[in-house]
């Protein structure tokens, strides 16, 4: 891993144009693993534990929201409405 | 409760949004429902009370899930082969 930012503290003395490219790859790859990571241990439909947690979408509260962005939807009026049993 | 219940369960004009499931895909919503109102079912049976509060999933499911799915899951309770945990 040394000699890959070798190389690349290489490049970027002898171009520094390429600075940009290299902020917005490393930009968009942190996002990428962020979202990825996210979605591995926030989604409701992933389930890691089978026998205490198996399905843990169950477990989500009924105003709770998981999308980044809802359009038109207002999770803060949301209530219960599902009879216990 | 058991009035709310009812009372929802009278005024029922379709399917509430659920939170567990934002997206247009709503496949899951509709199997959950009805392993719900069978795990329902089952649970205040066994418990002693009246299963009438489990009518309200039985409305939902029948709102989202397309015929033939709920007939073929029924058929295959009655054989013993549903996949689902109830």
């Amino acid at each position: 891993m040394s000699s890959f930012f070798g190389v690349v503290a290489k490049q970027i003395k002898s171009h520094p144009a390429l600075i940009p490219l290299f902020i917005f790859i490393s930009g968009g790859a942190t996002m990428s693993v962020l979202a990825l990571t996210r979605a591995a241990l926030k989604n409701p439909d992933v389930s890691w534990d089978h026998k205490n947690n198996p399905e843990p979408w169950n477990q989500m509260k009924p105003n709770q929201q998981y999308k980044l962005l809802a359009v038109n939807m207002d999770y803060s009026k949301l209530k219960k409405d599902r009879p216990d049993f | 409760m058991a009035e709310a219940v009812s009372d929802k369960i009278k005024n029922y004009k379709t399917a509430p949004f659920d939170a567990r499931f934002p997206n247009t895909n709503q496949t899951r919503n509709c199997f959950q429902n009805y392993l719900d109102f069978h795990r329902c079912n089952k649970a205040l049976s066994a418990k002693g009370q009246e299963v009438s509060p489990c009518e309200w999933y039985q409305k939902v499911y029948k709102s989202l899930c397309p015929m033939s799915w709920v007939s073929k899951w029924d058929e295959q309770i009655e054989n013993g082969s549903f996949p689902g945990k109830i």
